[in-house]
């Protein structure tokens, strides 16, 4: 039966459940008056109204070690673990697979915290608090990734992950230049690897597997955009080659590479792709004024719409938890620039240009 | 082979239009138990969402209740029919 379909575990997936759940978490979160008020108001604040809202608990609990910013990013972070490890708790079958496929974003997020760590030489603790637990890695396995005593042991913890091979092969670059940069780019690239593999290259248009690989590719597409968009701004001279991610229908390694040398061309490429409706206006924005932040959140903002539309086109596929999971990234990154936007003393104007609001 | 087949139907309907295969009676029954089966599948669906819903917040019980029953309307129409041969 496709509608239900099963893991090879063979238990099918609960998507009513896991949907039902989301969707109201989905319609809890903050909207644009509570953004415009917090906007308004100074760190403390900010603190007190996270408070009385979805973020008591967090807050209560990380009240007495930290304050200010620090608070709110700590309690966001925290928050945004308890509600995608919910996630994974909820689903069963084939939906969990998908799920744990893309909150294996945090997995990687977590692997650089170590490794930044590491080579920074900051303090336990700290590297504890900045750790997203909201991944496929255990408990046991992120403290043993915490407590390795060098980045070389990091490597060979994560031998049989996802990011094993990617790695082993990045650190022999690591050791001759002395810098993550290797490291880094090769947690990325074996997430974003990972992330479409064993999926059908070719699925029926309307199933859910379906539309969950266009939502990948879709995903894939945008990382590559901006990659793209970085290079052909910063006119450095490396090889787009290189950060080229596979998967995405917009880009081939070729074009990529002969599109990333002109900025126009560049544009105009994107504009005539499937894309092109949806970041019409963040286009011109951007070949008018030039300003690549701004480009950057309208790409934000249209993958969450894109994912929103998908979840309505299909209700009872992942499409709704990815949209959740989109839009809950969004409401804490949002959140986070608010904070820290307040303590640099930015006006209100400034910072709501920083926000991704639909 | 088909040759063969016909006058075994043929000598099968024949005899079946004298007696029924599944007399008036048990076909009623047949038919309430495929509704309810039909409705328990669609409870299905709906009970999870509802049990969904009603976890992230109390009020919807009520809405979700009535909504996971329903398809029992299935059912209680397909009593209609034993009521109408009996």
């Amino acid at each position: 039966m496709s509608l239900y379909g099963t893991a090879p575990g063979g238990r099918s997936s609960n998507y009513e459940y896991v949907i039902a759940r989301v969707r109201s978490r989905r319609a809890s979160l903050f909207d644009d008056d509570d953004y415009r008020k917090l906007v308004r108001m100074g760190t403390s604040g900010i603190a007190r109204f996270m408070e009385e809202t979805e973020y008591e608990t967090e807050m209560n609990a990380l009240g007495a070690r930290y304050s200010g910013s620090d608070l709110v990013e700590y309690a966001l972070n925290r928050n945004l673990a308890k509600h995608f490890d919910d996630l994974l708790k909820w689903s069963e079958g084939a939906l969990y697979d998908y799920i744990a496929r893309y909150l294996r974003k945090f997995d990687a997020w977590n692997v650089k915290t170590v490794i930044r760590g590491l080579y920074s030489g900051a303090d336990l603790a700290d590297v504890e608090d900045d750790f997203i637990r909201a991944g496929e890695f255990t408990e046991r396995r992120l403290d043993a990734l915490r407590n390795a005593g060098s980045i070389e042991e990091v490597v060979t913890q994560l031998d049989d992950t996802v990011f094993g091979d990617a790695l082993a092969e990045a650190y022999e670059a690591y050791e001759e230049q002395n810098v993550l940069v290797p490291l880094e780019n090769a947690i990325d690239r074996a997430f974003y690897e990972t992330l479409l593999e064993g999926l059908p290259s070719n699925p029926e248009p309307d199933s859910a597997t379906g539309l969950y690989v266009q939502f990948l590719r879709a995903e894939v597409d945008f990382r590559n955009l901006r990659n793209a968009l970085r290079l052909a701004r910063s006119g450095a001279d490396t090889d787009p080659a290189a950060y080229y991610i596979d998967g995405g229908k917009l880009f081939d390694r070729q074009s990529l590479a002969r599109l990333t040398g002109n900025m126009d061309n560049l544009v105009a490429a994107v504009r005539e792709s499937t894309y092109g409706d949806d970041l019409d206006a963040a286009l011109s924005d951007l070949e008018d004024a030039g300003s690549l932040v701004e480009f950057e959140r309208a790409l934000d903002a249209a993958l969450l719409e894109y994912a929103d539309k998908l979840s309505t086109r299909y209700p009872l596929s992942v499409c709704p938890v990815l949209s959740y999971v989109l839009a809950k990234e969004r409401e804490v990154d949002n959140i986070r620039a608010i904070a820290r936007g307040r303590e640099a003393d930015l006006g209100p104007e400034a910072i709501e240009q920083e926000l991704v609001i639909l | 082979m088909i040759e063969t087949i016909a006058p075994v139907v043929n000598a099968v309907l024949q005899e079946g239009s004298a007696a029924p295969a599944i007399p008036p009676a048990a076909a009623a029954a047949l038919a309430v138990g495929l509704a309810a089966l039909g409705s328990g599948y669609a409870e299905r669906g709906i009970g999870a969402a509802a049990v969904g819903a009603i976890a992230e917040d109390d009020s919807m019980f009520g809405r979700g209740l009535i909504l996971t029953v329903l398809p029992e309307t299935l059912v209680i129409l397909a009593l209609v029919v034993v009521f109408i041969l009996g």
